[in-house]
């Protein structure tokens, strides 16, 4: 089966699963009879750690770009606001009274400016974006983590989550249990 | 010569001050981690899971016979209310014969990434409330709200009436579509579902992150160099250091709670239409049927008016007083401006209806 590529990153994602892929299955034989216990677990869970790292390099690209983006929109508002501020006051003063005037104008300004920007749909939308390709890579680091944890015969993230899942019911159900017994009781005592 | 540069000498003596303040700076000033908050007596009246209730010590002989319990905010700690002696919030109302509960909401850890708003509401303020009112031998207390909290004691409020004789909300968080903060332009945008889903609970950074884009310029550069400035001023310096202390202490706030939160306040704005559902039971406000005292401040860049205004005529109270002041977020309750005016209203409205 011939694959074909349009661009390179989707090429360069084939070839290190293929090869991961491939090592995989030719060193699964010769890593289970050598490897025990952990080393085990890891030799079988080394390809979700491939994946994960692939995928991050696909979200790395979309974290970039919108990391760019946020810098651009403050470097821009600066450039403008600073515009502004050598229109007001083209040359920064050099006595005492002046210079204090000036410091408040360009706070001012740059204080506008600034909040506006961060008032505004565009810089919200990018932000928001942002931060989710920033938990996307956060989510593979986790990932990787988790088959670390488990290679160490260690709870990961999502069993020690269902613990703490279990325990808030089990808090919720005695503080209910505890509510009706007080409830009877007061019945009771009336 | 020409293009000799000509500085003001006092710009060099200005500038060699502030370098001497710097300088002088860790002689003077107590380091943050040093100060102690909290500045007024208190007992732990309750304590469940990570939640404590605080008892304030009476400063008058008689007080008045219907208790107050502050629900701080699920933002910062609660010490903001009692930052200064001159400036607390709770020692003006005990001077004024009013016996102040507080509820501490603690630091949240990992393993309450599954506490949720019915558990604040329905759980903790509901037990906290269960208990200041067998202690104190009342039927009901009057409940005040800050910021967030605000928030929560609307929703208690319309979910355990008859438990809330009074009805106080400080800036409380509302109608989240109508905010006009840069916060809320966050909160609007932020995929929340997946933060919590990654991170657990929401973590202080992203609320830093809040903070710094607030009058970045003002209160991330001037409000230092005038610090600096003011080195030698004990009281600005001592003001100054509590409220940073106070600024930087944020603990996370439980993911689900949290997702709640930004989803049906700020995102789907249920609350404000009646539609936010907490502990499978359907919010309305016109069930707050008790006075309803709405404090608002104008300047406030963190709940802006427009969002916290419209409790005041969702309610189904008929006695209710909405009161504007012209200060910022945290002016309305720590601040000269807040002992002069804005508490001794509240203080009298209280005590009209206990």
């Amino acid at each position: 089966m011939k694959t074909e590529f349009n661009d390179p990153l989707s090429y360069y994602k084939h070839l290190t699963l293929f090869w991961t892929d491939l090592m995989y299955l030719m060193a699964n034989k010769p890593a289970s009879l050598l490897s025990a216990g952990p080393m085990r677990n890891f030799a079988t869970n080394i390809k979700k750690i491939s994946s994960e790292i692939i995928e991050a390099n696909d979200d790395l690209v979309e974290f970039n770009t919108k990391f760019l983006d946020y810098y651009k929109q403050l470097s821009d508002t600066w450039s403008e606001a600073q515009k502004k501020v050598n229109e007001k006051i083209p040359a920064i003063p050099n006595d005492a009274e002046r210079l204090e005037a000036y410091k408040r104008i360009w706070i001012d300004i740059f204080e506008t400016d600034f909040t506006e920007l961060f008032d505004s749909g565009k810089f919200g939308e990018n932000y928001g974006k942002l931060v989710a390709s920033e938990l996307e890579l956060t989510k593979h680091w986790n990932n990787i983590m988790s088959v670390l944890l488990q290679s160490a015969n260690l709870p990961n993230r999502d069993e020690i989550d269902d613990v703490y899942k279990q325990l808030h019911d089990l808090r919720r159900k005695v503080a209910k249990i505890e509510s009706d017994l007080q409830q009877k009781g007061e019945q009771n005592g009336k | 010569m020409e293009n000799e540069l000509k500085i003001d000498p006092r710009l060099v003596e200005e500038f060699l001050n502030f370098s001497k303040n710097i300088a002088e700076a860790p002689k003077l000033v107590a380091a943050p981690d040093e100060m102690i908050l909290e500045t007024t007596p208190y007992d732990v009246a309750y304590t469940e899971d990570k939640v404590r209730l605080l008892h304030y010590k009476p400063l008058t002989s008689t007080q008045n016979k219907v208790p107050l319990v502050i629900a701080y905010a699920i933002i910062n700690r609660h010490h903001i209310l009692d930052i200064h002696p001159k400036k607390s919030w709770v020692r003006n109302l005990l001077e004024q014969g009013i016996d102040v509960y507080m509820i501490d909401w603690g630091s949240p850890t990992n393993i309450d990434k599954y506490l949720d708003m019915d558990d604040y509401v329905n759980v903790y303020l509901d037990h906290c409330v269960d208990f200041v009112k067998h202690e104190s031998g009342t039927d009901n207390v009057s409940l005040q709200g800050y910021c967030t909290g605000g928030t929560l004691a609307a929703i208690y409020a319309a979910l355990h009436p008859k438990n809330v004789k009074n009805l106080v909300a400080t800036a409380p968080v509302i109608d989240g579509w109508k905010d006009t903060t840069v916060v809320s332009n966050i909160a609007k945008h932020v995929d929340v579902e997946k933060m919590v889903k990654t991170i657990g609970n929401m973590p202080p950074e992203f609320m830093y992150y809040c903070f710094s884009i607030l009058k970045p310029f003002e209160q991330g550069l001037e409000k230092y160099i005038n610090f600096f400035r003011n080195i030698h001023d004990e009281n600005y310096v001592d003001n100054f250091l509590r409220v940073e202390k106070w600024l930087g202490d944020t603990p996370p706030i439980p993911g689900e709670l949290f997702k709640q939160w930004i989803k049906d306040i700020y995102q789907d704005n249920l609350l404000i239409q009646n539609k936010m559902y907490v502990g499978g039971r359907q919010i309305s406000l016109k069930n707050i049927t008790m006075p309803l005292f709405t404090q608002v401040a104008v300047g406030d860049h963190l709940v802006s008016p427009e969002c916290s205004m419209p409790l005041h005529y969702a309610v189904g109270s008929e006695d209710k007083t909405l009161r504007m002041y012209p200060t910022g977020h945290v002016g309305m309750i720590a601040s000269s401006f807040s002992q002069k005016k804005v508490l001794p209203e509240l203080s009298q409205w209280l005590k009209e209806r206990s």
